[in-house]
């Protein structure tokens, strides 16, 4: 299963690594990843739909108890063969999309290692892969959404997908750490079977993985970005908003949808009302468009605000219905986005007002649009009919305003299928200039891989047990029970067919006087576009983030080294001193010292208290270095020779570079000693608290267990009577190569704020 | 400074010192691990040196001394430390955990190699890369004149 994953990063490094010749036939080679994971899950498929999930559990860092875990059960692997059979027709249909140009192998290498993150999100069972997958989805989708980054639009689009997505992959991270808290394990199987008790930390754990799934999956009041990232190149967006990236959501809520529901009461609810609100403004917004990518993107919109409230609800039924529509929604919108890719790629235009006469100079690809559109509008006779059967089946019995909700969708649907194919087939619009395809479609994959996902539509209507099994499995695998959903052609004379019979005639009915729908929805649209959008929402929003960023920065970010110190230290006392205020136990005094150490200790104590009254500069660095040394001499005689060689030789070298700065420093400090006022009481509460923190140390001094092992361990483990060195290179040794990685970084980084510091004093100078 | 470096006596005195700190350091890095020393200690030293053969002569002096450049130092120096980390796993040792070998060499006797000295050894070019680093850094008057000219 892990191969599968190393499979697409293979994949994409060998398209990486050719990309000088490989053309537009990376996206073949990018299509090995899907392949194999579409022959995996075919081959598993009786397995795992047995009830056997295949689990994988490989340890990266043992010795800390970090694993990787892979879980498909039969929910994953119905998405599995979604993203896969989707991702195998899209890749080849990409091969024929695009031309030959420098930077398409690169998009076809970040298309493959999005296809492989999607995998991830959907076979991993532990809670932070899921997360580091969802979020290089996002860094990928950023990508793919701005290829075509000389336009301001596609930058700004890929932006605003990445920022609300990403907002919400990291609100899914904190819902995802509360929640393995309080569930006591991060991996989902052991949280859905042993579900947390109900407490506010898990509620604000719901909350929050609910925003991450509603922003991933485009839901109100989030959607907006999902019409924006149509700037992508048709066939990432065919990929990744019909068939992936945007299902994430609906996954992850699907996943967890039962246990959330039986911990938090709230979630169907909420769950639904976001749900049916997407759906209804997602249609509604699709019927307006003039544009038959942005068509297709609202009604992705409303599609996914169905699919979210289904298979989130944690029902049985619901989730049975949504399932089955997932699979169909799947086939049928990636058919269409392809259509759409096609018909700009020979027109050179999407624009319904403009496209003229394709019904005859493009057949085959009107019969594929045909086909998807049918199903997406739910015509008898195609699979489009039997999911949505299935979905109603669930609905009947629950709250009639739910299922009317569903049906006002559904009459949208039809309206703006029927939009879709007129627009795009139909006569153009009088007074626009006409656009048709300069030449027919070669019989390529432009013209089958649409056809194939569509005609899949059609024969799934006729054989849906093809899909019960799948779809039966993976409801149980998530709910627990069975939902003795049917899928059939003809459900007989039940509730659920007066539904969609009645979608459809209403639906009919109005495509059939366009002018009067035209008049209607041009007139409740402009009392709608009075109504904020999302983008109008974002476009305000966004300046607003920027501004406070800016504000924030500014004030925190001042420039000020004495701020920034002052500000570090006083947090490093504040939160230690707020743990042990109250009940602080009384002090005790260590032993007294010889008179040598309060002979030292009174000339650092001297040198210190000097230091603020002192006003030139090479004075202050020689009694900081008296300071050092009286410390240096203090670990002399309390029997650390080597802590008192490296003191010395720090504040040696300390005082010496100094003196190197202060060549280029005025020689004396130009400000009144009362300036240092505020220094002064910082560092006298930092001192105090030091004092009393060595006196608490020494008060609770235990046993020696640490330093008795050390001791008896350095000789024999590493060869060495000197412990702390032994504890420096050995026992330590992670944090010592730790520090001079710092000290490396620290080096870099003075060398390149002081050459240029330096060469503008000279040049002042 | 520039009035220090007209001191013969000086002069004379700090290149006196400086070859024997030199030694001094790394004496240190060896010792370190029975005898208070170590790969810090001794690179400080080191640095100390540099400084002084600065003070001496200038930036001309501390490349006489250390020909190399500082940034060669500590890439070195780091990739050395962790390198040394690594061997010791491959060696089915924990990460950083040492070993050692022993063996007697003719007319010394017997000797104690230990693992952990070849990270010592990148502590030590780490932190003389460091002071290197910053002596031409903050140092390097000539080439700050001549561009100032420039």
């Amino acid at each position: 299963m892990a191969g599968l994953l190393v499979i697409h990063i293979a994949a994409a490094l060998a398209i990486l690594w050719w990309r000088g010749r490989v053309g537009r036939r990376a996206f073949l080679v990018g299509s090995v990843g899907p392949l194999a994971v579409l022959v995996w899950a075919i081959f598993q498929a009786s397995g795992i739909s047995a009830g056997t999930p295949y689990v994988q559990r490989i340890g990266w860092v043992p010795s800390l108890d970090l694993t990787f875990d892979l879980r498909v059960d039969a929910y994953s692997l119905a998405y599995l063969l979604v993203i896969a059979g989707a991702g195998v027709a899209i890749f080849i249909y990409a091969a024929r999309y695009f031309s030959d140009g420098s930077r398409v192998p690169t998009f076809a290498a970040t298309m493959t290692i999005f296809a492989g993150a999607m995998v991830g999100i959907v076979v991993s069972d532990h809670l932070l892969s899921i997360f580091v997958f969802w979020e290089l989805t996002t860094i990928t989708s950023y990508l793919l959404i701005g290829y075509d980054d000389h336009k301001a639009q596609a930058r700004s689009a890929a932006l605003h997908a990445a920022l609300i997505t990403g907002a919400g992959g990291l609100a899914m991270l904190g819902g995802f750490v509360l929640l393995a808290d309080a569930a006591g394990s991060y991996l989902i199987s052991d949280i859905v079977s042993q579900p947390p008790a109900a407490s506010t930390a898990v509620t604000v754990a719901w909350l929050l993985i609910l925003l991450g799934a509603v922003t991933k999956s485009a839901q109100f009041p989030f959607h907006a970005w999902l019409p924006g990232a149509m700037s992508a190149p048709t066939p990432a967006s065919a990929f990744l908003h019909s068939a992936t990236m945007v299902k994430a959501g609906i996954f992850l809520v699907g996943r967890l949808g039962a246990t959330a529901t039986a911990t938090a009461d709230w979630w169907q609810p909420v769950i639904l009302v976001v749900g049916f609100i997407t759906m209804v403004i997602g249609g509604w917004r699709a019927l307006r468009q003039t544009d038959l990518k942005l068509l297709l993107a609202f009604g992705t919109v409303s599609q996914l605000g169905f699919l979210f409230l289904l298979i989130g609800s944690g029902s049985a039924k619901l989730v049975f219905g949504g399932l089955a529509l997932l699979v169909a929604h799947a086939l049928f919108k990636a058919a269409l986005f392809m259509v759409v890719g096609t018909i700009d790629h020979q027109a050179g235009t999407r624009d319904i007002r403009r496209l003229s006469g394709l019904r005859r100079s493009m057949p085959g690809t009107f019969w594929t649009a045909v086909a998807a559109a049918a199903s997406m509008a739910a015509v008898p006779l195609t699979y489009g009919f039997v999911a949505k059967e299935a979905a109603f089946d669930g609905l009947v019995g629950k709250e009639t305003t739910m299922i009317a909700a569903a049906a006002a969708a559904s009459i949208l649907t039809v309206v703006y299928s029927a939009r879709f194919l007129i627009g795009a087939f139909g006569p153009h619009e009088p007074g626009q200039e006409p656009a048709g395809p300069e030449a027919p479609v070669a019989r390529s994959a432009l013209l089958w891989s649409p056809l194939v996902l569509a005609g899949a539509g059609i024969v799934l209507g006729f054989a849906p047990r093809l899909v019960l099994g799948l779809v039966d499995n993976a409801t149980v695998a998530v709910t627990g029970v069975a939902a003795a959903g049917k899928l059939v052609l003809w459900p007989g004379l039940v509730p659920a067919l007066g539904w969609s019979a009645l979608s459809l005639a209403v639906g009919a009915v109005l495509v059939a006087r366009p002018p009067r729908v035209d008049a209607a929805v041009g007139a409740v649209g402009t009392l709608a576009d009075k109504l904020p959008t999302g983008e109008g929402t974002y476009r305000r929003a966004l300046p607003a983030l920027l501004t406070f960023a800016d504000r924030s920065s500014g004030i925190l970010q001042n420039g000020s080294l004495p701020a920034y110190i002052a500000i570090i230290v006083l947090v490093a006392v504040a939160l230690p001193a707020a743990a042990v205020v109250g009940d602080l136990p009384p002090l005790t005094r260590p032993p007294g010292g010889i008179a040598l150490e309060w002979m030292l200790g009174a000339l650092i104590v001297g040198a210190a208290i000097s230091l603020v009254f002192v006003r030139r500069r090479f004075a202050v660095v020689i009694l900081l270095g008296g300071v050092g040394y009286g410390i240096a001499g203090l670990y002399a005689i309390l029997g650390g020779p080597d802590l008192s060689l490296t003191q010395l030789l720090v504040e040696t070298l300390a005082i010496a570079l100094f003196a190197f700065v202060l060549r280029h420093l005025p020689g004396t400090f130009n400000e009144a000693v009362t300036a240092r006022i505020p220094r002064i009481v910082v560092a006298l509460t930092v001192g105090s608290f030091v004092f009393a923190g060595g006196l608490l140390a020494n008060t609770f001094r235990g046993g020696r267990a640490v330093a008795d092992s050390y001791l008896a361990q350095a000789v024999p483990e590493a060869a060495g009577s000197n412990v702390v060195n032994v504890i420096l290179v050995d026992f330590r040794g992670f944090d010592t190569l730790g520090e001079i990685t710092v000290l490396v970084a620290a080096t870099l980084g003075v060398a390149g704020l002081a050459v240029p510091a330096l060469r503008m004093l000279r040049r002042e100078g | 400074m520039s009035s220090l470096r007209g001191s013969a006596i000086l002069e004379a005195g700090v290149i006196t010192v400086s070859g024997p700190l030199l030694v001094f350091s790394v004496y240190l890095l060896f010792a370190g691990h029975n005898q208070p020393g170590g790969g810090f200690a001794g690179g400080l030293v080191a640095g100390i040196a540099l400084l002084l053969a600065w003070v001496a002569g200038g930036m001309e002096t501390v490349r006489r001394v250390v020909p190399i450049r500082a940034g060669v130092l500590l890439g070195f120096g780091l990739t050395l430390a962790a390198i040394s980390g690594f061997a010791s796993m491959f060696a089915g040792l924990g990460f950083l955990e040492s070993g050692y070998l022993e063996f007697s060499v003719p007319g010394v006797g017997k000797v104690k190699v230990v693992s952990a000295l070849a990270f010592d050894m990148g502590v030590y070019l780490v932190i003389v890369g460091m002071a290197l680093g910053l002596v031409r850094v903050l140092g390097e008057d000539e080439t700050l004149d001549a561009e100032a000219a420039s």
